[in-house]
């Protein structure tokens, strides 16, 4: 029964941040950016909420500050992506760089801290009344991971049922007839990589003031990018996407358990890799099923 | 000449320009400049020893961005040169600690069996985009990840130095006559080395029948199939060579100043590397200059915590800010129409 419960904890856990930004990726992928800085966000409000919630005492104003930062850094993007013609994978790369080395080196400046730093505050888990028995596990699951379902379905209604959304959809998929027909293609960019922006400042704060009370060194370790994989595997629909990011939170868990049971017959490295192969995996047989689309 | 100035002025100004801005911001947060300026240039070039640092990194990074830029011509974004390394890096490493036989013939084959490693680990990536039209970005990405995680479990499992009790695992060192350097990485063999594998990429990229093609698929895949082209057969040679030259940099690492395998090693290098090729201009002169200059910033980067106080990591935000703003069109100069226009040329 423990077992079970360490099971579905690890499993919400290691997938609510993932969700939380491949929904959000939605907007930007869905308006034509493939939005490689999406990792380097995540990192960038996951310092800033642990910096900002730990000098300013509160998880709230740290959690906004995330969304700040992260607002900021995309307008940046934006600006160049869009304003200055830059190729979009470079400088989503070259963002991801300078989050992994701002957050080093403010996290150096300021605190004086390497490697890692500790939070003094966490956000909320809301249920804590249950100790025992089938359900216990919900207490161990912060605020972020129940409000998921609302932002999820947020999301699905902002990209399929709004005018945003609509406009979103028109600018990726043809910018010259959404142009013709009076939409700024620009401004609706900018708006779809905002809203990415605040989804991988809340998917970052979820791994650094949510899940533990800690900011370490590229502590996303790549999530953003799995999380640009769930978008692929789900079919950029906002539901499916969700369902993807909860399968990677369920091999996650999976390899934990699996390291559990065969008591470290299983190198530790190869249960590391498995997000990562299962993502290889799962781009090649979801471009295969679906209607190949270019990245340009 | 008119070119090569506006491609100076294209790629040099969003360089100083990350320079300035990174140096700014240095002196906001109250570091003294000057001081980080000046280590900087000895970390660089200046300091006893330190332009063979620079020229010691500049060595795999040069590789790498000969071998992205092959793949980038023909189209294909294959950014696993991280990964590529790694696995070089460990098919050398195997065969000189393993095979026994004489330097002159153990040696080659570490090295071909450093290049064919990474290029098998490319091919996956591009086995996966050929057939499925799986995404190159994405799994040379997960790719990288893959690597490091093979290379930490073959370091502390099958290939692990039972000596060693420090922080880091590795391997065993390989034999010193099987290796091409000493610890600071440059010596007349592994310059020679170097030189040839940059005249073989000029070749493979400018003067043969697959460089032209590869260009003529990056420009127009469809055009490319009309006139016979046999684009697939094109695209997997890219992924092949771009592994390629990148094992041969992680070979060269084992053989030359690591002499082992350790873990994250050079953890950052392949970013750096594309950086490199970017900034390069994807032709083969621009690489071996822009290789120098990263390659100096990299030795710098190790070496500036010794004079000053401004943490390492501060210059890896000017090289994220150099990649984020080099393919930004400040001037409406015309890349594209340029690329297209070096093709039919």
């Amino acid at each position: 029964m423990e077992l079970i419960d360490q099971f579905v904890v690890t499993m919400l856990r290691s997938s609510t941040p993932i969700i939380l930004a491949a929904v959000a990726g939605l907007f930007a992928i869905r308006a034509g950016v493939f939005h490689l800085g999406m990792e380097g966000l995540m990192l960038a409000g996951a310092f800033t909420a642990v910096a900002v919630g730990t000098v300013a005492g509160s998880v709230w104003i740290g959690l906004a500050a995330a969304i700040v930062v992260c607002l900021v850094l995309s307008v940046l993007y934006w600006i160049l992506i869009d304003k200055f013609r830059a190729d979009t994978v470079i400088a989503g790369l070259g963002l991801t760089a300078l989050c992994v080395g701002g957050t080093a080196f403010l996290m150096q400046a300021i605190f004086n801290q390497r490697g890692s730093m500790q939070s003094s505050v966490r956000l909320p888990r809301p249920v804590s009344g249950v100790n025992d028995g089938l359900l216990a596990f919900v207490s161990e699951l912060s605020v972020m991971t129940w409000v998921l379902p609302i932002l999820v379905v947020l999301g699905w209604i902002l990209l399929t049922r709004s005018h945003l959304g609509l406009q979103i959809a028109a600018v990726g998929e043809y910018p010259y007839g959404a142009e013709a027909s009076g939409v700024n293609q620009s401004r609706v960019r900018l708006h779809a990589i905002l809203i990415t922006g605040v989804g991988c400042a809340l998917a970052g704060a979820q791994l650094s003031v949510g899940d533990l009370s800690a900011f370490t060194e590229n502590m996303t370790n790549g999530r953003g990018f799995i999380a640009l994989a769930a978008m692929l595997f789900g079919a950029r629909s906002p539901l499916y996407t969700a369902l993807a990011g909860l399968f990677f939170g369920f091999a996650d868990a999976f390899g934990i358990l699996i390291q559990i049971r065969a008591d470290g017959s299983i190198p530790r490295q190869f249960v590391l890799m498995a997000p990562f192969v299962i993502t290889i995996v799962i781009v090649a047989l979801s471009s295969s099923i679906g209607r190949r689309r270019r990245r340009f | 000449m008119n070119r090569v100035a506006a491609n100076l002025l294209r790629f040099g100004v969003p360089v100083l320009a990350s320079f300035l801005v990174c140096g700014l911001f240095f002196s906001l947060a109250g570091y003294d400049v000057w001081e980080v300026t000046l280590g900087i240039l000895e970390g660089a070039v200046t300091g006893p020893g330190s332009f063979r640092q620079s020229l010691r990194w500049s060595i795999p990074m040069v590789l790498i961005a000969l071998g992205f830029m092959i793949s980038f011509r023909t189209g294909e974004f294959n950014i696993g040169g991280q990964g590529q390394l790694m696995l070089g890096g460990l098919g050398a490493v195997a065969v000189a600690l393993i095979v026994p036989g004489p330097q002159l013939l153990i040696l080659p084959l570490a090295i071909l069996t450093g290049i064919c490693a990474g290029a098998l680990w490319s091919a996956i990536a591009g086995l996966l985009k050929l057939r499925y039209g799986a995404d190159e970005v994405i799994t040379t990405l997960m790719l990288n990840f893959i690597a490091v995680l093979f290379i930490q479990w073959v370091t502390v499992g099958p290939l692990r130095d039972e000596a060693v009790r420090g922080q880091t695992a590795s391997t065993k060192r390989v034999d010193p006559s099987l290796r091409l350097t000493g610890g600071d990485g440059i010596s007349p063999s592994m310059l020679v080395l170097v030189a040839l594998a940059i005249l073989v990429a000029w070749l493979i990229a400018e003067r043969t029948p697959f460089g032209l093609k590869s260009r003529l698929v990056g420009a127009n895949p469809v055009a490319a199939m009309w006139q016979g082209v046999p684009v697939k057969r094109i695209r997997l040679w890219a992924y092949l060579l771009a592994g390629g030259f990148a094992g041969l940099a992680g070979a060269l690492e084992v053989l030359g100043p690591n002499g082992r395998l350790v873990t994250d090693a050079t953890p950052t290098i392949g970013f750096t590397a594309i950086v490199v090729a970017i900034v390069g201009m994807s032709n083969v002169p621009g690489i071996v200059l822009a290789a120098l200059l990263f390659g100096g910033l990299q030795a710098s980067i190790l070496f500036l915590p010794i004079v000053s106080d401004l943490p390492s990591s501060g210059l890896r935000i000017v090289e994220g800010l150099i990649a984020a703003i080099v393919t930004a069109r400040f001037f409406h100069l015309r890349w594209r129409k340029k690329q297209a226009a070096s093709v039919s040329e």
